[in-house]
């Protein structure tokens, strides 16, 4: 039981670290944003920098590596092991610390090894693919908004800081567009290692992945219609709305667009290139496309592999799961908390904006824990299922999955032409996750249960 | 007309012509999720409940599932029976069984023990190894010695192998590292019945001959 409540405060502190890492990310943003303005180059220049340096270096790429031992760590959990737990700092050789020292250990494993160029490789190519692979991966999240936009004061007037690092009005193009780039790099990985199942793997890859791209786009076209708008924090808005009228109800999209959540979640699953969807890699029998990288090369393409988890659960979270927002009831109690909050802690008259920014914190910290809870799914789906066969994972792209999503958009615009208050689609979606939860509990009701916990649970 | 049997389909391998029953299972998305659902509760458990570190596996407590046994602090005793390394068997008063007969030398497949008799002042018939080095890198743990002695005198029921070392020499074990665990008497034995089969006390007294390196771990 004292594990119980060791991982129970370790769950709160994560939360208030999420806490103070979004008011350190405000407060930089405003920061940068009004000595850039000082300096006479324009504020949003200083606020885009800031924003780069805290959501790619101080939250993408701490979460990718916290991922990297998590994935060990959250693996060993799923098949009953401990994981890796030897690894210790000097000092504080007792204690494991959860395996986060390993972090350190693979880091230095990979930068002190050999950087190896096979005798038939492409050079040039050969350099540049980890890059190439990695770039438009990291460039991704730049459309990911972390957090709302909060007034902060400021001795020029008033500066929205958002923990946004772009937010073009194409917004979800420029994710397919930038997500198609990544084909590059593996393709290019595979065919400059003149080896044969390095090629296989990348000619795996880019047929996986451009079988994907239309299962990716088409799940995302219901969203767009339901909502109206390309740009991602537009949809988070309209995703902050009760529904069927009620204030308690969410009109995420995961209620209203079921079937476009399983299909964007599978295909960009399947871009991630990670098991069930392996078979660019298939570490079994051909190792894939980057067979002949080492040290921290092969680190850029896991590094890639991380990155691509958390752009696709912060995509899902701000698409599909509401972004910052709970429901309507909740969204206010976390208002009038935050608000509260600040009048306990700083006595006087009521402070707007001291509030706003408390609820802004708050409300990013919500959107990381959704990141995180939605990158855990992932971790989970690939240590749960075995690999697919090729030809079923180009039939289920082709055959399955674009089916359904044209079947989609057609049942989305209907619902839409019927009943724009999205009432008529929420039913549906109800209806749709009302199935699929009735199928699985009666097809776990079947089959006689394994007595394994009467056996000794072993 | 008999009915020709078809030609088999000439392939490598045949996919398993097993199809989905119904439409919930031919949609993977139900047994996805009661997949899901299995590594969860697995993942929750093991996270959430401290694990019982008894290293007997099997009657492990609690909800927490996770069969490891971190080895260096937790050891799995080993089943009775298992040959582990071998022992010098001592008597009662704490010197060798060994009559260094040479009859575990002999049949030791790996010819990894080596014994130097030594003969008792004025008794003919008793010896005791002046020397008895048992070289556990070459050891196959086949336990033929065992089998081979009359007298009981060498047994590998201590339940531990032989420590990793560094040195080659170190491995040689002799008398002073194998001579240990508890004594044993059996109604037969000839000092029950003889005064003069005593072996002297300078025999075992230091020095005891002992190979370069062969040090006493420690």
């Amino acid at each position: 039981m004292g594990r119980f409540v060791r991982m129970s405060l370790l769950g709160v502190l994560i939360a208030a670290g999420l806490c103070l890492w979004a008011w350190l990310g405000y407060v930089a943003i405003d920061w940068a944003g009004s000595a850039t303005f000082e300096l006479g180059w324009g504020a949003t220049l200083g606020q885009a920098a800031a924003a780069i340096v805290f959501l790619q270096l101080l939250f993408v790429m701490i979460l990718a590596t916290l991922l990297m031992v998590a994935e060990r760590k959250w693996s060993a959990a799923i098949q009953d092991r401990i994981g890796p737990n030897r690894a210790r700092l000097p000092g504080l050789s007792r204690f494991s610390l959860g395996g986060i020292p390993h972090v350190l250990a693979d880091a230095l494993k990979m930068i002190s090894k050999e950087d190896f160029v096979p005798a038939k490789a492409n050079r040039l190519l050969f350099q540049l693919a980890p890059v190439a692979n990695l770039l438009p991966i990291l460039c991704l999240f730049a459309i990911v908004p972390m957090g709302p936009p909060v007034p902060v004061r400021h001795a020029f007037g008033v500066l929205f800081a958002s923990l946004q690092i772009a937010n073009p009005d194409a917004g979800l193009l420029y994710l397919f567009a930038i997500a198609s780039l990544a084909v590059y790099g593996v393709a290019l990985a595979g065919w400059a290692s003149g080896n044969k199942l390095a090629l296989l793997g990348g000619v795996r890859a880019a047929s996986q992945m451009v079988a994907y791209e239309v299962a990716l786009g088409l799940g995302l076209v219901g969203m767009m219609m339901t909502t109206g708008t390309l740009r991602l924090d537009a949809m988070i808005q309209s995703q902050s709305a009760g529904l069927f009228g009620t204030s308690w109800f969410p009109a995420w999209g995961l209620f209203v667009q079921p079937v476009g959540f399983l299909l964007f979640f599978a295909a960009a699953f399947a871009e991630t290139k990670r098991t069930p969807f392996d078979l660019p890699e298939g570490e079994s029998e051909i190792i894939g496309y980057f067979l002949e990288y080492s040290g921290m090369k092969f680190g850029m393409f896991m590094m890639a592999e991380f990155v691509e988890i958390i752009t696709l659960s912060g995509v899902v979270t701000a698409v599909f799961l509401g972004g910052w927002h709970l429901s309507p009831v909740l969204d206010d109690a976390l208002a009038s908390a935050a608000a509260s909050l600040v009048a306990w802690r700083f006595a006087g008259p009521p402070d707007p904006g001291a509030a706003a920014l408390t609820l802004a914190v708050f409300q990013a910290a919500l959107f990381a824990v959704k990141v995180i809870v939605l990158c855990w799914l992932q971790l989970a789906i690939r240590w749960t299922f075995p690999r697919f066969r090729y030809d079923q994972v180009q039939a289920l792209g082709w055959r399955f999955l674009l089916p359904l999503g044209l079947v989609n958009v057609f049942a989305t615009g209907l619902c839409l032409l019927l009943d724009s208050s999205l009432g008529l689609l929420g039913a549906l979606g109800l209806a749709e996750i009302a199935l699929v939860v009735g199928a699985t509990l009666w097809s776990s009701s079947r089959p006689a249960a394994l007595p394994v916990a009467a056996a000794g649970g072993h | 007309m008999a009915d020709e049997p078809k030609p088999r389909a000439i392939a490598a391998y045949r996919a398993p012509e097993s199809r989905p029953e119904n439409l919930a299972e031919y949609s993977y998305v139900p047994e996805a999720l009661r997949g899901l659902a299995v590594s969860t509760g697995h993942f929750l458990r093991n996270l959430l409940f401290s694990r019982d570190p008894s290293p007997d596996v099997i009657h492990r407590r609690g909800p927490n599932q996770v069969t490891t046994v971190q080895y260096p602090e937790e050891i799995a005793p080993y089943p009775p029976g298992y040959r582990s390394m071998h022992r010098l068997v001592p008597r009662p008063d704490g010197k060798p069984r060994c009559v260094a007969c040479y009859l575990c030398a002999t049949i030791c497949p790996a010819q990894c023990i080596y014994i130097e008799a030594g003969e008792y002042e004025g008794d003919p018939i008793e010896k005791y190894p002046k020397r008895f080095e048992i070289d556990e890198l070459r050891c196959i743990v086949c336990g033929f010695c065992v089998e081979a002695c009359p007298k009981d005198a060498i047994r590998m029921d201590t339940g531990t192998h032989t420590k990793p070392t560094y040195d080659r020499p170190a491995i040689i074990y002799g008398i002073d590292r194998l001579l240990k665990g508890p004594a044993v008497s059996h109604q037969t034995d000839v000092w029950f019945k003889r005064e003069t089969s005593a072996p002297p006390e300078e025999a075992h007294a230091h020095p005891i001959p002992r190979s370069p390196g062969d040090e006493p771990p420690g």
